[in-house]
């Protein structure tokens, strides 16, 4: 999981972060190219940020640098943010594009064989001692299983939006969706069953 | 790490999933990036602007006229031969009026010309002159080829 600099923080629930509103006179200030500004955009929607780059890379410093590119970008192309979507929508787009984007960069999204996506998982552990909690389970999917799951149960895109994310069929990320569900179910339940039984 | 993200008998439930706040130095890294990006872009603005006040000095000081593409004294010759042609043909379409009424335009002209000329102008200043010579010859010719001529005020007005 994540290392000392990274900070959970409870009873927020998941991907709440981008729904947060973001007020007009900020925005403009923001436009006009106001640090302070900024600062307070950051405030607001940059846990939201490396938290979903944090889920997909599972790396806390590559969550970091993706944080760091999306609001360069931010700073960048605000004034192109026509203000159709909510900010923070738009936000959430830069943000799973890099990630996708760093994922890429690593080579592993190649192959379409959805079954062979999940032979390198690793076999949960009998003797797990605390049980499986739910970023532990997450964290034990393939990248690219991880990011389907991510965006579509938590930050929710629709199989159209993944498949163009991924430059692949709807069916595909459909297919991997299923897949890792079943596995992440599969394994949650196990876990329960050995805390069960010892 | 602590975070309340236990998966249930039910099975894996996203929304248990911790969220993550980055390490609080990871603000002023994006901030301090930004002002170098907003620096370098004054920089780049900066030193195209000199560049430009650059170039513009030295055309001033290698042709006193930068923005204008000289004009070589080959072309204002030319159109000094064809001023000699077309005031000829004015003159023999007009015959013994041309001298009588003349063009007012054309005189003034001429005078410009001549102060030009006096005072050693360069090619730049000379070719607008003849080409305005020349388009007010033109206008004097098809005036008397459309039996105009006549009419003393409208050939005076060219």
């Amino acid at each position: 999981m994540a290392d000392g600099q990274t900070h959970s923080v409870d009873a927020v629930p998941s991907g709440s972060g981008f729904g947060q509103a973001l007020d007009r006179v900020t925005l403009e200030r923001a436009r006009r190219g106001d640090m302070a500004a900024f600062a307070a955009i950051y405030e607001r929607f940059g846990a939201a940020c490396y938290t979903l780059a944090l889920r997909v890379l599972g790396e806390p410093a590559a969550a970091e640098d993706i944080v760091q590119d999306v609001f360069l970008k931010m700073f960048a192309t605000l004034r192109s943010f026509r203000g159709d979507a909510p900010f923070g929508a738009w936000l959430k787009r830069l943000t799973a594009n890099a990630t996708i984007d760093v994922l890429r960069a690593r080579q592993r999204f190649h192959g379409d064989d959805v079954e062979s996506l999940f032979d390198s998982m690793p076999a949960l552990a009998a003797d797990a001692e605390d049980g499986v909690d739910a970023w532990s389970l997450l964290m034990r999917l393939p990248p690219r299983a991880r990011a389907v799951v991510v965006l579509h149960e938590v930050e929710g895109y629709t199989h159209r939006e993944l498949a163009e994310l991924f430059g692949q069929s709807e069916s595909y990320s459909k297919s991997i969706l299923a897949r890792a569900l079943k596995r992440l179910n599969d394994d949650a339940g196990g876990s329960q069953e050995v805390r069960d039984a010892t | 790490m602590q975070h309340d993200g236990l998966a249930t008998p039910r099975g894996f439930d996203p929304r248990r999933l911790p969220e993550f706040v980055p390490d609080p130095a990871l603000w002023s890294r994006i901030a301090a990036a930004q002002q170098r990006r907003v620096l370098q872009r004054r920089w780049r603005r900066a030193a195209f602007g000199g560049a430009v006040a650059a170039s513009f000095a030295v055309a001033i000081l290698l042709g006193g006229r930068p923005l204008v593409a000289p004009v070589a004294p080959s072309a204002t010759l030319a159109m000094q031969e064809e001023s000699r042609s077309l005031e000829g043909e004015w003159r023999r379409l007009a015959g013994a009026q041309a001298a009588a009424v003349g063009s007012t335009r054309l005189r003034a002209i001429d005078a410009e010309l001549q102060a030009a000329y006096d005072r050693g102008a360069t090619s730049n200043e000379l070719a607008p002159l003849w080409r305005q010579r020349n388009r007010a010859l033109r206008g004097l010719i098809a005036a008397v080829q459309d039996g105009a001529y006549g009419r003393v005020s409208s050939i005076t007005q060219l």
